[in-house]
């Protein structure tokens, strides 16, 4: 290419492109019409190593019984929720789709776009059987169902996963309550050889002091569990309503600053920053980097929550650090009798698109998924390639295939296997998470804010929340100062309006669902 | 040109004296340079032995200068796709056909605005200007591709929404401007048509500026994951970028799923081995599109 | 010497046409790709609802630009766009063109080729990696020291926490922009530097001046036209921040938004909860229109004072 460009080489070159250019366009040609026996679904994640076999013996098993093929379109978890919504939006045809509230699934209802489940669960036995009464309950909003549940557990409960041969070294045994978990924290900062105690990352502050029903330093809130923290979307701005608000009647939502527990869990947190309790870059350390700390042994504790995921991490920590051992420790007040509240709302929902949709189909691959052996096929794989049974109720991975996002198909309570190296600490922690009498049922259980009315005041207290609240939430800032700052940008924001407005909704509910 | 001003000790015996000195300016600019890529060398070395460095070791500390105890877990993840080979095909097309297109059109257009016709390049200045300020979102888009042009799981779906970026077809702009009108009056002298004196001067003058265009398509092209994500739904036709990102999501999110945990979970690293591997290729690619910086006007002119 | 070309092409009206069809490519892209899409501007002014999409949405007039002038950070958030973006504009640019002069300078291939490929590499580092790297210099793993601070610590000069500084991150942000960009833009002023006839520097030769003299005197100007250019079309895109590398390295948090929240920040956070594409499209198109002024004043000002290196 040295000698100097010539016209025949730069027609050339550009018509070449051109040509092949309108081969590739014609190739591809019109989308082929869905042909009404495919259930196309999409899903959040990637295509996980092994999809093609798998997907094949799914495709196989499920024509057979059923008549249906399966079309999955996997999308990026990060992209995934602006992608659903554009998807919606743009008249796509699909079938089904992952949605809860933390995606856009209030504003997609509210709009029409989502097709009505509530008399289709009761005609498909198999999925009818593996969903609990009260998980479909807590699921409808205002008495209709939208969306299939996808869960793992009955209760969803935050607490701490806690290096348990550490807190043998310091002579702490099993933590069981709250202040011998801060003493231990205290401890490791003296005598723990450089591991910073806790763990924290940027991406949910506010479940360290806001009550969910318990916030991870909020004392008061394990001691009581029985209240959970409300917002209009979820990065807001934080109400807690009067813990005896299903006798009463009565919500009276306050500002989560105005709440005692969530104060001092403020005022702790603070303690615990400028003590070296928890690391001190916590504000911009994102999850997987302090997931790969803590596989790496770099703290002593870290969030955990009630999904049978905490020894995950067994492998790469007992790597890296030989003797390692990890406990789920839930500082409950009455330890597991505690029966904190739960809405039961599930996180994760198969919701049908209205618009274009076919619900059936939709329906009868959500039943036929409630099989065990078919719910085993397509979540761990090929029984013998990709996993294999270990015991009664739990498995082994032998392929990546593992990664294949289950919660967005699959999950269902009484179907779900457990990890083979799952710690005999996580397994009673999520044996007792996955029965629903060990909760009590949350009085706003089901009740869904409608973010219409205060869209302008949800938008600007969600920026005045991620610049004065997160501050306090991770204790890099004193509480006082910040706090006036925090109540006077809310003031301007509109966060009166905003508070009215929860409790005229939350106590509209509690009227219509006593 | 500085070109033209010997520096080795063995020039000419005239003017020796002024040759001999060291200019201050010359010295600034060696050391400035050295310090700044210095500045630019130290991540990056910094980045390539993370990416060998064992997992646990970098997510303590963080860095690592050393790859020490070394470690290529991220690689054999980064490489244990056996649809590699596919996706750099896919990428390799839509790095070609996509390149050889854009700068095609970019200097077409680029050159029309240099000329400053009288009724048409002021308006194609500002036609070419407005979508750098404007964009009508993704949602049309989204429609365009799939609705109108019916461009899903095709590449040109990647290719296309990338294809001529404003900001370079002004650069190549002000490139063409700067080329001597004596050189093209002499053509027109000489009875050359308009499409003569464009594919016959100044292209050959302008190769430095397509050099550089090229390689700034080219890279965006080469780096291109999001509108794959958007368009591409085979994973046969994945390209290289959407496939590594897919790859490391997998790794993360068998961490969130209950027993999908891998002995070793190399995220910190995975991500520094995936710069490695984006800036690897470019890094060697480079030195081609160099060739054309350091030559320029002078070789053509002397032709036409 | 750079004096505009010929305004009449020769060869009549065919000659026209034949340029025509050099530039028709790139109107038909832009006009299929860029125009036609504009139409989804119009859900700025529509109350958007995911079943009826952009179309179908019932409008609302004005209701959409309403949120942004009613917030009360609306005049902060804009200061620091105007100067986060002022500054990086400012620094990039003179960075990038005093380091192709300094490249031009350089005499040994060898480190000439591996100096320009090495600082050029910065602009592929994604974001993220940004990111980390930057946060194991100025905080360190966990929050605890931190090369930056050990350096600091060796001079006997008190640590500083930068993750709760706000006063720094201009600055920082800055630093990180010119070692993003100022390859990258070094290697567009070569381009230009290599379209300099080596005439022009005869008479500074025969003259005996000085290397940096003929670099600041003989070589800037003929740069003008290039960093016109580059800095007009910085300028139309002033109002748009940073979202990337600026939310990577930020993110949320809000320790430090007093100094670096920019529009794209801060609309992402307020509405990244609420999927509402109309209120987006607003800012959008806000933000372009600003632009659009800033642009205008740009070209106006530069028509008077440099007519010859003027975009129009």
């Amino acid at each position: 290419m040295s000698h100097p460009l010539t016209r025949r080489g730069f027609l050339g070159l550009t018509g070449g492109a051109g040509v092949a250019a309108l081969l590739a366009m014609a190739g591809c040609g019109d989308d082929s019409a869905a042909s009404s026996d495919t259930v196309r679904i999409l899903v959040p994640g990637t295509v996980p190593p092994g999809w093609e076999a798998v997907s094949r013996k799914v495709n196989e098993k499920l024509k057979a019984d059923t008549g249906l093929s399966l079309d999955v379109q996997f999308i990026n978890w990060q992209n995934y929720q602006q992608q659903a919504l554009l998807k919606f939006t743009s008249g796509e045809t699909f079938d089904t789709a992952l949605q809860a509230l933390w995606l856009n699934m209030a504003q997609l209802q509210q709009d029409g776009a989502l097709a009505d489940l509530t008399a289709e669960v009761d005609k498909h036995q198999n999925l009818r059987a593996t969903l609990d009464d009260r998980l479909i309950k807590a699921n409808r909003w205002d008495g209709r169902l939208w969306g299939i549940p996808q869960v793992n557990s009955a209760g969803r409960c935050q607490h701490f996963a806690v290096r348990q041969d550490l807190a043998d070294k310091l002579g702490f045994g099993e933590i069981t309550d709250y202040d011998t978990l801060e003493r231990f924290f205290y401890a490791v900062k003296q005598r723990g050889g450089g591991t910073i105690p806790y763990g924290h990352n940027s991406a949910s502050g506010y479940l360290g002091v806001v009550p969910y029903p318990a916030g991870m330093f909020n004392v008061q809130s394990w001691q009581d569990p029985h209240t959970i923290a409300r917002a209009f979307t979820g990065r807001g701005m934080f109400f807690v309503f009067a813990k005896d608000a299903a006798q009463t009647r009565a919500s009276r939502p306050v500002p989560f600053w105005d709440d005692p527990g969530v104060l001092d869990a403020m005022r702790r947190v603070r303690r615990y920053y400028l003590d070296g309790i928890i690391n001190k870059d916590a504000t911009n350390a994102d999850v997987d980097t302090v997931k790969s700390q803590w596989a790496a042994g770099k703290y002593a504790a870290t969030w955990a929550m009630t999904d049978g995921t905490t020894s995950n991490v067994m492998p790469a920590l007992t790597k890296a650090v030989p003797g390692a051992m990890v406990a789920d420790i839930i500082p409950y007040g009455k330890g597991l009798n505690a029966k904190p509240n739960q809405t039961f709302q599930a996180d994760n929902l198969v919701v049908v698109n209205a618009n274009g949709g076919n619900v059936g189909n939709a329906m009868r691959l959500q039943d036929w998924v409630s099989v065990k052996e078919n719910h085993d096929l397509l979540e761990y794989g090929i029984e013998g390639t990709d996993w294999k049974p270990v015991g009664e109720d739990r498995f082994e991975a032998l392929t990546q295939y593992s990664s294949f996002p289950g919660y967005a198909v699959s999950w269902r309570a009484s179907l779900e296997r457990k990890a083979s190296y799952m710690t005999e600490s996580e397994e009673r922690v999520f044996s007792w998470a996955q029965d629903y009498d060990n909760f009590t049922v949350d009085p706003f259980a089901s009740f869904v804010p409608d973010n219409k009315p205060v869209e302008q005041q949800i938008a600007a207290m969600t920026t005045v929340i991620t610049q004065y609240a997160n501050p306090l939430y991770y204790g890099v800032v004193d509480v006082d100062p910040q706090l006036d700052k925090l109540k006077k940008a809310a003031a301007a924001a509109g966060v009166d309006k905003l508070l009215a407005e929860m409790e005229k909704q939350a106590d509209a509910y509690l009227a219509k669902n006593a | 040109m500085p070109s033209q001003l010997p520096t080795s000790p063995a020039a000419p015996p005239a003017r020796a004296a002024r040759r001999r000195t060291v200019e201050p300016f010359t010295v600034v600019s060696y050391l400035t340079v050295t310090l700044f890529a210095l500045f630019c060398l130290v991540p990056l070395w910094m980045i390539v032995a993370g990416s060998f460095t064992d997992e646990s070791v970098l997510s303590l500390r963080g860095y690592s200068l050393l790859p020490d105890p070394f470690s290529v877990d991220a690689y054999a993840q980064l490489f244990s796709g056996r649809a590699i080979g596919r996706a750099y095909l896919a990428t390799l097309f839509i790095t070609g056909v996509g390149t050889v297109l854009s700068v095609a059109c970019t200097a077409g257009l680029a050159w029309v605005i240099a000329r400053r016709l009288r009724p048409v390049s002021r308006p194609l200045t500002v036609f070419t200007y407005l979508p750098m300020l404007f964009s009508g979102g993704l949602v049309p888009i989204y429609l365009l591709v799939t609705q109108v042009l019916h461009l899903r799981d095709s590449w040109f779906a990647v290719i296309l929404p990338h294809l001529m970026m404003p900001f370079l077809v002004f650069i190549t702009v002000a490139f063409f401007q700067q080329i001597p009108t004596e050189i093209m009056e002499s053509a027109h002298v000489d009875g050359a048509g308009e499409l003569r004196i464009f594919f016959r001067i100044v292209l050959p003058l302008a190769k430095p500026i397509l050099a550089v265009i090229a390689l700034f398509y080219a890279v965006t092209y080469w780096n291109e994951w999001f509108m794959a994500i958007l368009f591409i739904s085979d994973p046969d036709k994945y390209p290289l970028q959407l496939l590594l990102q897919n790859l490391i999501a997998n790794v993360t999110n068998a961490t969130v799923l209950p027993g999908g945990s891998a002995p070793v979970v190399p995220v910190y690293q995975l991500r520094l081995a995936l710069t490695v591997v984006t800036i690897g290729p470019i890094i060697l690619a480079y030195p081609f599109a160099q060739r054309y910086f350091v030559k320029g006007l002078t070789l053509g002119a002397t032709k036409g | 010497m750079s004096a505009p070309p010929p305004r009449r092409p020769p060869g009549g009206r065919l000659g026209r046409w034949a340029l025509l069809l050099l530039a028709a490519p790139g109107v038909c892209y832009f006009a299929v790709f860029a125009y036609l899409p504009m139409a989804g501007l119009v859900v700025a002014f529509k109350d958007f609802n995911i079943r009826e999409g952009i179309f179908g949405s019932p409008w609302n007039g004005l209701a959409n630009f309403r949120y942004f002038f009613e917030t009360g950070d609306a005049p902060r958030i804009v200061f620091n766009t105007l100067f986060l973006n002022g500054l990086f504009l400012a620094a990039t640019l003179a960075w990038g063109l005093l380091l192709a002069l300094m490249l031009n300078e350089i005499r040994l291939h060898l480190f000439k080729r591996v100096a320009q490929s090495v600082v050029f590499f910065p602009y592929f580092v994604s974001p993220i990696v940004i990111s980390v790297m930057l946060q194991v210099l100025l905080a360190g793993v966990g929050g605890e020291g931190g090369a930056l601070n050990d350096a600091l610590s060796v001079l006997h000069l008190p640590e500083v926490s930068w993750y709760t500084e706000p006063g720094a991150w201009p600055w920082i942000l800055t630093v990180v922009k010119v070692w993003q960009l100022g390859g990258y833009l070094s290697v567009i002023f070569l381009a230009a530097i290599t379209a300099i006839s080596p005439d022009v520097y005869e008479a500074g030769v025969i003259d005996g001046a000085s290397r940096a003299r003929m670099a600041f005197s003989i070589t800037v100007p003929l740069l003008r036209p290039t960093a016109a250019v580059l800095l007009v079309l910085g300028i139309g895109r002033i109002f748009y921040g940073d979202f990337a590398t600026i939310y990577a390295i930020v993110g949320d948090n809000g320790v430090l938004f007093s100094t670096t929240d920019v529009i794209d920040t801060y609309v992402f956070r307020a509405l990244r909860s609420l999927g509402d594409f109309g209120t987006t499209a607003a800012v959008g198109l806000f933000q372009g229109l600003v632009g659009l002024v800033f642009v205008t004043a740009a070209l106006i000002i530069q028509r008077r004072y440099a007519r010859e290196s003027s975009l129009l």
